[in-house]
């Protein structure tokens, strides 16, 4: 981009410069009004003691302190990264094996409806369907009674619980990336495959040097997503860990559970400084991520 | 939200002409808003149900009758649960209503942060037509329990419904015809039940609450009121050394180890349990007694619902858990006057009785007898000292220093000595973050 004479310019880029500022500016200011300004209201409330209701008192770092000091923030912390490294890399694998079956097969768009479909049905459905489906006498474990298990694995015991949760974030995800990872594929060529399969390339070889390549933009929007929703995971939490009363356990947590539990105690006095903290944490936990991931992910773009 | 209130300042205006009251005027924009002189009035009211459910409809009457016998406004939004995430907010925009209902351990977060309105006067006023006060016909052992206000008080709440964490059976069952009275012949009848290989608890082992209701009673047994209560406050984690905690932690040992639990309690997910404890599989289950709605349309039609606390371990500390539910004022109120008119309106037994026939749950006053299947839930009520659950300790305390050494513990992974140790470790790690 040459920071050039404007009167080298054409008259069309001129216009366009022109009308940067009025097109841009209404959204700068609703990205600012609706973003910025409660990022930036949560930053200052993080410095503070606060219930939420009262009197706000300075508090400095403290709340930051409390956070590195609590094993339970920790906990949370660890259960969102496992969600967004491991639960992404599964994830993205099973899309990909999947575009590589869904591009060359029949009924394709039918596939990829019943694919999409677990992102449709309510989070609730899950917890109750888990209930069911994996307790001690439910269907999982009498397919194993027939085929001669006789101690099934505990599948709902405290600790199968997050992987199980990892499971089911997995399981609707992957539709969902497919879904876009294919509409990017269905706008490749179909000359390249037929060129590529006249050479003799395995399949495989035919996603990593045809589908990968010239799909990596919508993959490298598909991550950053994938990112930002992983911190966002918290009903499915709630759902599986618990009923009427009390929380999950601890195990389960995420930054954004600990931030509800933080922000919504039951008899005790909220802590608005510390939820702001967590979730001004885990805001830089996905800022970081996403930075990143597009370093890591940064290509120039293939023409065809 | 706008047909509610539109259809109540329409109520209001009718009412109004009615009486022929000289109301016009008032404050100047807001139309048809009666004068706030003695009676009338008006307030606003957020409901923790929503406008369907059966304590909506019970309260919703309520207001009406009050609304047509005092000319005063009422503007009620049914909010339902969310009510807790919205009140918090609403009292610092200054925006909050003038009364609201939920759990007392949901309304305490308010009065602890000192939120919420001293409710004295309305203890003291009569309860319209009875020649009471509110004070004679609510008991003061519910409200003594509570957790204290910034200012030293708990009477932030009027309840209006009571639930209390029992023991829970079918009385009908031959086998348990003659329920235990002591800790002891509690755990006879585990066994006499485990040689006819039935289980003699359900539980769903994925609650933490639920299941450490027990031990919460246990400690009260064996140590006396308040001692739960002693060790949260004791920051040094010395509490946690009490042998007497050690000794209720043995006795939950023994129920695990002594293999009185249904099967499959550790690997299952709620309401799995508590299902097949309705079907008869298992004899008790512990919980609080909303349970005997829940399980209604499951439980065969010969069951009887019946009831036992936690059975006294050594004599005396007989404390039932009471868990209320009821009205409360925030202290920027605008109008808590009519409020709290409303609240005394309330108590009269021909209105706080529906909650019992209606809505089919246990009223605080003494005198209106609990729906059939709550009848023993109240007696234990009535004839016992009350108690907080865990003594109004913090919701976070139970999170994050209970209940991950008790679950381990009620699933048979740990020891009652190596729960005592892990809890006084996060005991400790506890108030290094906390206060």
């Amino acid at each position: 981009m040459a920071a050039a004479d404007p009167r080298r310019l054409g008259p069309l880029e001129r216009q366009r410069r022109r009308l940067f500022w009025p097109f841009v500016l209404p959204a700068l200011i609703c990205y600012g009004a609706l973003f910025l300004v409660p990022i930036g209201y949560a930053a200052w409330t993080s410095l503070y003691q606060w219930d939420g209701m009262g009197e706000m008192r300075w508090r400095g770092l403290g709340n930051y302190a409390v956070l590195l000091e609590d094993p339970t923030f920790a906990t949370s912390t660890l259960n969102t990264l496992k969600i967004l490294v491991i639960g992404g890399l599964v994830t993205f694998l099973i899309s990909f094996l999947l575009t590589l079956v869904l591009r060359e097969m029949r009924a394709k768009l039918f596939a990829r409806s019943v694919l999409f479909f677990p992102n449709l049905v309510n989070a609730m459905v899950f917890g109750a369907v888990a209930g069911f489906v994996f307790s001690p006498d439910g269907p999982v474990n009498t397919v194993l009674g027939w085929a001669g298990v006789e101690t099934p694995p505990k599948w709902l015991a405290v600790d199968n619980v997050f992987p199980l949760i990892v499971a089911t974030l997995v399981w609707t995800a992957t539709g969902y990336y497919t879904t876009i990872i294919m509409a990017a594929v269905d706008q490749i060529p179909p000359y390249l495959y037929e060129a590529a399969e006249l050479e003799g390339a395995s399949p495989w070889q035919r996603l990593r040097n045809i589908t990968i390549p010239l799909s990596w933009d919508v993959i490298t929007v598909c991550a950053v997503l994938w990112t930002v929703s992983s911190v966002k995971v918290f009903e499915l939490i709630l759902l599986f860990g618990g009923g009427n009363s009390g929380n999950p356990p601890t195990q389960t947590w995420t930054t954004a559970m600990y931030v509800y539990t933080s922000a919504f105690p039951n008899s005790s006095v909220p802590k608005m400084g510390l939820a702001s903290a967590a979730a001004l944490v885990s805001l830089a936990m996905v800022g970081l991520f996403t930075l990143l991931l597009r370093r890591i992910m940064r290509r120039d773009p293939i023409q065809y | 939200m706008r047909a509610p209130k539109a259809s109540a300042r329409f109520l209001a205006a009718g009412v109004v002409a009615a009486l022929a009251l000289t109301a016009c005027g008032g404050s100047g924009g807001d139309s048809g808003s009666p004068a706030s002189s003695g009676k009338g009035g008006e307030f606003t009211y957020w409901s923790m149900w929503r406008a369907d459910e059966p304590q909506a409809k019970v309260i919703k009457a309520a207001i009406d009758k009050f609304q047509a016998e005092t000319g005063t406004k009422v503007t009620v939004e049914w909010q339902g649960r969310d009510v807790r995430q919205k009140i918090g907010p609403a009292i610092a925009a200054n925006k909050a209503p003038d009364l609201w209902d939920q759990g007392a351990d949901v309304i305490s977060p308010t009065a602890l942060a000192g939120q919420a309105a001293d409710l004295a006067d309305v203890y003291a006023a009569e309860v319209p037509g009875e020649g009471k006060k509110v004070s004679d016909v609510v008991d003061a052992k519910y409200l003594d329990q509570l957790p204290k206000d910034a200012e030293g008080k708990n009477r932030w709440i009027l309840p209006y419904e009571l639930i209390s964490a029992q023991l829970f059976y079918n009385a009908a069952d031959p086998d348990l015809a003659d329920p235990p009275a002591t800790w002891e012949e509690f755990i006879e009848l585990c066994d006499t039940l485990k040689a006819k290989d039935r289980a003699c608890l359900a539980s769903d082992g994925d609650l933490s609450w639920e299941n450490f209701l027990t031990l919460d009673y246990l400690i009260v047994r064996d140590n006396g009121p308040g001692t739960l209560g002693k060790i949260v406050a004791d920051k040094s984690g010395a509490g946690w050394d009490n042998p007497g905690i050690l000794e209720s932690a043995k006795r939950m040992e023994q129920l695990v180890k002594g293999g009185y639990l249904i099967k499959g309690y550790d690997a299952s997910k709620y309401p799995t349990q508590q299902t097949k404890w309705a079907k008869g599989e298992a004899a008790f289950l512990m919980n609080g007694s909303w349970v005997a709605s829940e399980v209604a349309t499951l439980v065969p039609s010969d069951w009887k619902m019946g009831s036992i606390p936690v059975p006294p371990t050594k004599g005396g500390n007989t404390e039932a858990d009471a868990i209320l539910f009821g009205f409360t004022v925030p202290k920027r109120a605008k109008n808590p006057e009519p409020a709290k008119r409303f609240l005394a309106y309330f108590m009269k037994k021909e209105n706080l009785e529906k909650i019992s026939t209606e809505a089919k749950n246990i009223t605080p006053r003494a005198d209106i007898p609990a729906p059939a299947e709550l009848e023993s839930v109240q007696k234990t009520l009535v004839d016992n000292p009350a108690r907080t659950i865990m003594d109004g300790a913090p919701g976070e305390y139970g999170d994050k220093v209970i209940y991950p050494a008790f679950l381990e513990l009620w699933h048979g992974k740990i020891t009652s000595a190596e729960f005592v140790a892990k809890a006084k470790q996060a005991h400790i790690q506890y108030w290094k973050t906390a206060g």
